[in-house]
């Protein structure tokens, strides 16, 4: 109506955006540093682009080399690289070490090696060919790597060589990690994410004292005992050429398998130098033992009413975490639990993004947009290479907790009830579009690679996962969840704890089958 | 094929992209001569429909992809009275149109397993969909029709206001956001860049219907419209696509032709002291330039030499930053981050940190003589280091198909085309020492910053003396 009240104006298009008239001295002389970024440099060619049907999709090859290293490739568009490795480490190894090893390794990583003077020699090593690194240790795993120009994939071999199995640990980086490590665990503990140490306390409890059950942030009172003869030790058992696959994305496999011979052939700095490690340890082999699953209860008494960095105040929550023992990523079930951690889905009663995070996933439907108290509750399944752990994670004001925990636990129950078609097909779909989806990423391809050699000794291709989550049916659901919920209760409690109920009552709740009465309840719910 | 186009991408790499022919330019008048160089990236393909509308993509043939709408409209287009109209738009956006229900539209596309995002910054609004490659169309659609056919029912605005206001609570307790408000807000005191982007308490009570659908009608013009893609997407295709969706949308205005009006920036600063939070939060910046001015580039190798820093990383000294080496070995702080904030016609370029209220002085005393250092005496060597790391971190940067759809998207609003990566790194090696010293001595020696602080402030230094601190006696 008003289009017609007032005189139309046109706005060109290029009015703001488009090319400018030259204002150089000289036309085609002009420095590039004098050429606005909205006109091409004068007389700069256009350069030869790659195209998208030269590209063919190829499978991952994987070689073994005499010492027992796996070399693993697969070619991918651009013109970086990854390359990395990971070892078969990580915290679930420090059962006979003070705990906090691996989170030492993590600080003490792009450090100092015989070659090497320190980190910054690295990284101006790295820099020549545009490349970055990165060390993450997590509870089986120690991922080295690092994205490079495609050229520099052999002198980045030579790094991760160094950086592994070379490394001198000066006394300065020591005491350097052991000040960073104290300020991880301050910044944990007054940040207002409880993440990280929920994670913590629901594996404490669900495989108590073994394997995967023993932390992974170091405890404050092992930071001074860490020192460099227990360091040494644990690297020169658990870094051996047989934990250790070296993997690359978009790199040629034979040439990747070249350097690997030419730069692992080394000695590792234990074996050319027996004193670093401790006398007694030098015979003792890998911690090979299978993960446990106990089951049990973790409770950590915490103010949490004034975390707020700021002048706006965060309310006060109280944590808790409700978990079971799913399987391994070995199991034929794995696929099965992947999905129905997608159906339960959730996250935060206030969080970002749009349609797609899974709006429609039962945490959401059934608890955060049903009792709008709950701050947040989301569903993950922690899988390993002999074990799994399935969890719900939730957190609501210390008032309504002991309702929160009902809530979960009826959450748990109703998976082993009917679920319908339209839900299933969502959460498949779903897994399949997050599949594929992270797998656009050369540092997530690269990862998967890895980590799949490491366990399998082949990657099984994105094709054969789309099929499987295609295959998987609601009885195959009700199935694992039913098998799960056989296993004791794991439960993590963080906040106020006399707001939560005991660990016998929780395991009485679960084993009652009154689920149809609280699904009543539920209904009741809704109109409050 | 792949991997010998990978092999014979990388032999030229080196020896095209590795040394260009540019070097030392600068000193000579003669015509700069460039070799042309092989990437192995697809190229970006451009059109534009007859109503000016734009379409640009990047087909890596991926069974993903990233579509979406990047729109040349933001909070700087407001005026007091509607400032926030823009976010609350955003918010209101997903809530139905006149063929999709809100309920419709959410289990649409949680069923295709994709995924819609939206934002809104100062200059630019974003709309965009991760999806299955041969979703590609049906994702278009409900793009196009959310910006067309909202409803925007007056129940749902209702519904929305306290969202957004719970929102607002959520961004106040992000201390990094805060401290940028405030450091706009004071930058660019009078002006449509010194107003937030989510609005005052009172706009977000008060904000009606009209309001969001006048500036819809004012500003979601074809011309100000750019359809970006990445991943699996073929440009005819899209094209296509986009001629049967957007082939309507406008060019004509209302009333008057919006345009931008320069924003002034003003040296100055804002201190809100709270003695009971633990740490400072500090921002100081000086008034650098907007998007496409050639002196950027010697200023992101300025910012990468300052560079960041945080305690928890356990680098320690060992850091290329000198004033990372310096802050680690006198404790000086927990976290800094240099930043480059562009808009059309300016920009902030400063550093953001964290620290203990007793050391706040030293900090800044650091800060200032590294500033310093940059306009009077930086090292080739340095400039050389900052120039591979910050060509690193762009081209890494480009990793999956959403970074390099909103890299697309950006660029063609900010530079009106996207700029082969060869370019960038024409321009970017072309910089040496002496560039770098020019442009800082341009735009930080002797200029009057804008500061902002937040938490136990008292001893941030006083206005005057740090003024004093943006230059050396020394001639």
């Amino acid at each position: 109506m008003h289009r017609v009240a007032r005189p139309v104006k046109v706005l060109s298009a290029f009015r703001r955006f488009g090319t400018k008239a030259s204002n150089g001295l000289n036309g085609g002389s002009k420095s590039p540093t004098e050429v606005p970024l909205s006109e091409p440099l004068p007389g700069f060619p256009t350069p030869i682009f790659a195209n998208v049907s030269e590209k063919a999709q190829q499978e991952t090859r994987v070689t073994m080399l005499d010492n027992g290293i796996r070399v693993a490739s697969q070619p991918k568009f651009g013109q970086f690289a990854t390359v990395g490795i990971v070892v078969d480490s990580g915290s679930r190894y420090e059962v006979s070490y003070p705990s906090g090893i691996s989170h030492f390794l993590e600080k003490l990583a792009f450090q100092s090696t015989t070659e090497f003077d320190n980190r910054d020699t690295i990284m101006q090593y790295l820099e020549k060919y545009g490349g970055i690194c990165d060390c993450q240790i997590s509870r089986d795993s120690a991922v080295y790597a690092a994205s490079i120009e495609t050229e520099g994939s052999d002198a980045v071999v030579k790094l991760l060589n160094e950086v592994s199995r070379r490394v001198t640990i000066s006394e300065g980086e020591l005491a350097g990690a052991r000040q960073a490590i104290g300020f991880d665990l301050e910044d944990l503990n007054i940040r207002h994410e409880q993440e990280p140490i929920l994670t913590e306390m629901i594996h404490a409890a669900a495989y108590r004292q073994n394997t995967l059950g023993l932390p992974r942030l170091c405890p404050p009172e092992n930071i001074a005992k860490i020192d460099r003869p227990l360091l040494f030790t644990f690297l020169s058992q658990y870094y051996q050429p047989s934990r250790i696959v070296v993997a690359g994305v978009g790199v040629e496999h034979d040439a990747l398998v070249k350097s690997t011979e030419k730069h692992f052939s080394d000695k590792a700095i234990w074996e050319e130098d027996s004193s670093l490690v401790l006398p007694a340890a030098s015979k003792a082999t890998p911690d090979n033992s299978t993960a446990q699953y106990t089951g049990g209860d973790r409770r950590v008494e915490k103010d949490l009413s004034n975390i707020s960095m700021g002048p706006t105040p965060i309310p006060e929550l109280a944590h808790f975490v409700l978990g079971f023992e799913s399987c391994s990523h070995h199991d034929e079930d794995f696929i099965a639990f992947c999905v129905l951690n997608i159906l339960m889905g959730g996250g935060g009663s206030f969080s970002a993004g749009g349609p797609g995070k899974g709006m429609y996933t039962r945490l959401y439907t059934n608890v955060l947009n049903v009792y709008h108290w709950m701050y947040n509750a989301t569903a993950f399944n922690h899988s390993y290479s002999d074990t799994g752990l399935f969890c719900i994670q939730a957190s609501s004001p210390p008032e309504q907790a002991s309702k929160m925990v009902d809530v979960l636990i009826r959450e748990f129950k109703n998976m082993t009830g009917p679920i319908e078609k339209v839900e299933l097909d969502r959460a498949k779909k779903q897994l399949s579009s997050m599949l594929m989806m992270n797998l656009e990423s050369r540092p997530v391809i690269f990862e998967d690679v890895a980590r799949q050699v490491l366990a399998y000794g082949h990657r099984k291709t994105a094709t054969q996962l789309l099929e499987d989550i295609n295959n998987v049916k609601e009885e195959d659901l009700r199935r694992v969840a039913t098998k799960m919920l056989l296993s004791k209760p794991s439960v993590a409690c963080l906040g106020k704890l006399e707001v939560f109920p005991t660990y016998a009552e929780i395991e009485r709740d679960l084993a009652s089958s009154v689920i149809s009465e609280k699904k009543q309840r539920r209904k009741l719910l809704t109109f409050l | 094929m792949a991997s010998n186009l990978v092999k014979l991408s990388s032999s030229l790499l080196r020896k095209t992209l590795k040394k260009p022919s540019v070097a030392r330019r600068w000193k000579t008048n003669q015509a700069v001569s460039y070799k042309q160089s092989i990437i192995n990236v697809p190229e970006t393909r451009v059109s534009t429909l007859s109503n000016g509308f734009r379409i640009a993509t990047e087909d890596s043939g991926l069974p993903t992809c990233t579509v979406g709408l990047w729109i040349d409209a933001g909070s700087r287009y407001e005026n007091d009275r509607n400032n926030g109209v823009a976010h609350f738009l955003e918010h209101m956006i997903f809530k139905g149109t006149s063929n999709r229900s809100q309920e419709q539209l959410e289990l649409e596309v949680e069923n295709m397993g994709a995924h819609l995002n939206a934002y809104t910054s100062r200059e630019q609004t974003v709309y965009y969909a991760k999806c299955f490659s041969k979703d590609l169309e049906q994702s278009v659609d409900i793009l196009a029709d959310i910006i067309q056919n909202s409803n925007f029912g007056e129940e749902e605005i209702e519904r929305e206001r306290g969202v957004i206001l719970r929102e607002m609570q959520e961004v106040e307790t992000n201390l990094q956001e805060v401290v940028f408000d405030h450091l706009h807000a004071s930058a660019y005191q009078g002006t449509p860049l010194g107003r937030t982007i989510l609005g005052p308490t009172e706009n977000i009570k008060s904000i009606s219907r009209k309001d969001i659908v006048q500036y819809i009608e004012g500003h979601y013009k074809a011309p100000r419209i750019v359809l970006a893609a990445a991943g699996g997407v073929n440009h005819d295709q899209l094209c296509k696509i986009a001629e049967k969706y957007f082939g309507k949308i406008g060019v004509t205005y209302p009333g008057e032709v919006p345009m931008i009006q320069p924003c002034r920036f003003t040296g100055s600063e804002i201190r809100v002291r709270d003695d009971d939070m633990p740490l400072a939060h500090i921002a100081v910046a000086v008034e650098s330039v907007g998007w496409t001015h050639p002196d950027n580039i010697p200023l992101m190798i300025a910012n990468t030499i300052i560079g960041s820093w945080d305690r928890s990383h356990g680098a320690g000294v060992n850091v290329a930053s000198k004033l990372g080496q310096n802050v680690a070995k006198l404790s000086l702080c927990n976290n800094f981050q240099s930043f480059n904030t562009c808009y059309t016609d300016t920009g902030l370029w400063g550093v953001y940190f964290v620290c203990d209220r007793m050391v706040i002085d030293d900090f800044i005393f650091n800060l200032q003589h590294e500033w310093m250092r940059l306009c009077s005496s930086v090292t080739e060597f340095e400039v050389e280091r900052a120039k591979n790391l910050l060509k690193a971190n762009m081209l890494l940067q480009l990793d999956g198909t959403t970074p390099i759809c909103e890299d697309i998207g950006r660029q063609m609003l900010c530079y009106g085309r996207r700029i082969p990566f060869p370019e960038l790194e024409a321009r970017i090696d072309s910089v040496n020492s002496e560039i770098v010293r020019t442009a800082c001595t341009r735009y930080i020696y002797d200029r009057c910053p804008a500061v902002a602080g937040v938490g136990p402030i008292e001893a941030l230094t006083d206005y005057n003396r740090l003024r004093s601190g943006m230059y050396w006696l020394r001639w």
